[in-house]
């Protein structure tokens, strides 16, 4: 008899069980001892206290801490956004989604695409802005301070908006195929933001320097009409963006933010 | 690794349960259990009488275990019925003043099949002869032979948990094992010789 045999045979000895008679009338005898020695049914509470602590028990393992700090900082970068989204300029969560918006940019690889969500960020921002000025609650004499600062938070979002969006144009996208070295493409790398922070939030971008994008090949005349069109939008929203600026200085922060809503659908 | 995780979970969650005196745990623990702690308590003594009356003793004194100590150092509640299984039985031998070294074929000694029902008739004659000529020759093995043999062959224990209810090194258990499946063969082999 090999060994492999030998196990095989012993294996089978598995089938030896108790009674089930048995069973059931140990088991029936076992609870009413246990019973009168205090054996009880737990609470909600309890069972819940029971299971909390036993999960952190199970992940208090280096390799589980560390898969659960790395799926909680990822899915917190890819989802804060969402819950985040709706804090105000005035919210103490507002600098949260500030930072949530950052860390949602970074995951966005294609620079086309992380431009026009950084353009849609700083209308979003501007229109709350507005949307918390035109709240007679906040805007009030004793709160002249914060609403001048947020006045110029709006401003800067404008602005930022504005530079961003003259950098949607092919023009500024893409060079003509010469012979010429892709090294003569724009270089300039966009400075993701942090510099400037206020009371209200942090500002996502300076706003001056496109984010380098690669060469594109096409024909000269699909290169004139896109350019075109994309002048035509590009001036449009811009213009509607100095039209929500000027109510916003006119203190008309409805129409400012219809004005901004106009301007956000341009962009989609 | 999301298997260990539910697996360490639900260890935790029963032994806190039963500690704090779950009369659900209890049972769940109870019919987990059962069926493997009656057939490590029958091979080692022989006697299905005496292996019901022994294993619930060993539910009974794994409740009262846990009432009064603390459970840092138990990794599982199967690891903890195994370790108070073997206890008991030690204590059974030392009350009884014996040991079982009686085979199938011993008349004076002769060892209870629980329930031959649960055995598929179906077998082959000379298969079914092997397994009730071994099931003969355990009982004549060593005694750490024997109970190596039990947890991992016929209770499917990994080594880990055998060291861990054993208190030897997982190196040992295998050298164990190795050695306890070469005597059971012999053993096997003597009698087919004779």
């Amino acid at each position: 008899m090999t060994d492999k045999d030998l196990i095989k045979k012993l294996n089978s000895l598995k089938s030896l069980k108790p009674d089930d008679s048995f069973k059931k009338s140990n088991r029936d005898i076992l609870l009413s001892q246990i019973s009168n020695s205090g054996a009880r049914d737990l609470s909600s509470w309890q069972s819940f206290s029971i299971n909390f602590t036993s999960f952190m028990k199970a992940i208090s393992q280096p390799a589980y801490a560390l898969g659960i700090f790395l799926f909680v900082i990822l899915s917190g970068s890819l989802f804060s956004h969402q819950i985040f989204s709706g804090a105000k300029p005035n919210d103490s969560l507002y600098i949260a989604r500030i930072v949530s918006e950052k860390a949602r940019l970074n995951t966005v690889m294609n620079p086309s695409d992380r431009n026009k969500l950084a353009v849609r960020f700083a209308l979003e921002h501007a229109q709350d802005i507005s949307s918390v000025l035109a709240d007679p609650n906040f805007n009030t004499e004793a709160n002249q301070d914060q609403v001048a600062r947020l006045n110029e938070s709006f401003n800067r979002e404008i602005d930022s908006a504005r530079s961003m969006i003259s950098y949607l144009s092919p023009e500024k996208k893409v060079s003509p195929v010469s012979e010429a070295s892709s090294t003569e493409a724009s270089e300039d790398v966009f400075q993701i933001a942090g510099s400037e922070k206020d009371e209200q939030g942090l500002q996502l971008f300076e706003a001056n320097e496109p984010i380098a994008t690669p060469l594109v090949e096409t024909t000269s005349i699909e290169l004139e009409e896109v350019e075109e069109e994309a002048a035509t939008s590009s001036d449009l929203t811009g213009s509607i963006l100095d039209e929500a600026k000027q109510f916003s200085e006119n203190k008309d922060y409805q129409k400012a933010s219809e004005k901004l809503r106009e301007a956000s659908e341009l962009i989609k | 690794m999301a298997g260990n995780l539910i697996k360490k979970f639900k260890n935790s969650q029963s032994l806190k349960r039963l500690k704090n005196q779950d009369r659900d745990a209890f049972t769940k623990a109870y019919d987990d259990n059962i069926d493997d702690i009656y057939r490590f308590v029958y091979f080692k003594i022989g006697s299905r009488e005496e292996a019901n009356d022994l294993t619930s003793t060993v539910f009974l004194k794994t409740w009262s275990h846990i009432q009064t100590n603390s459970l840092e150092s138990s990794k599982t509640l199967r690891a903890l019925l195994y370790k108070v299984a073997r206890t008991t039985i030690i204590d059974y031998y030392r009350e009884s003043g014996r040991k079982i070294t009686a085979s199938l074929d011993d008349e004076e000694n002769k060892i209870d099949i629980a329930d031959e029902s649960s055995f598929d008739f179906n077998e082959k004659m000379d298969e079914a002869s092997d397994i009730a000529l071994i099931k003969g020759k355990l009982p004549l093995l060593k005694e750490e032979y024997r109970e190596v043999i039990i947890m991992r062959f016929i209770n499917d224990l990994t080594l880990e948990e055998i060291a861990d209810i054993s208190g030897k090194k997982k190196g040992t258990v295998r050298v164990l094992l190795h050695r306890a499946l070469s005597a059971l063969k012999e053993l096997v082999k003597e009698d087919d010789r004779l």
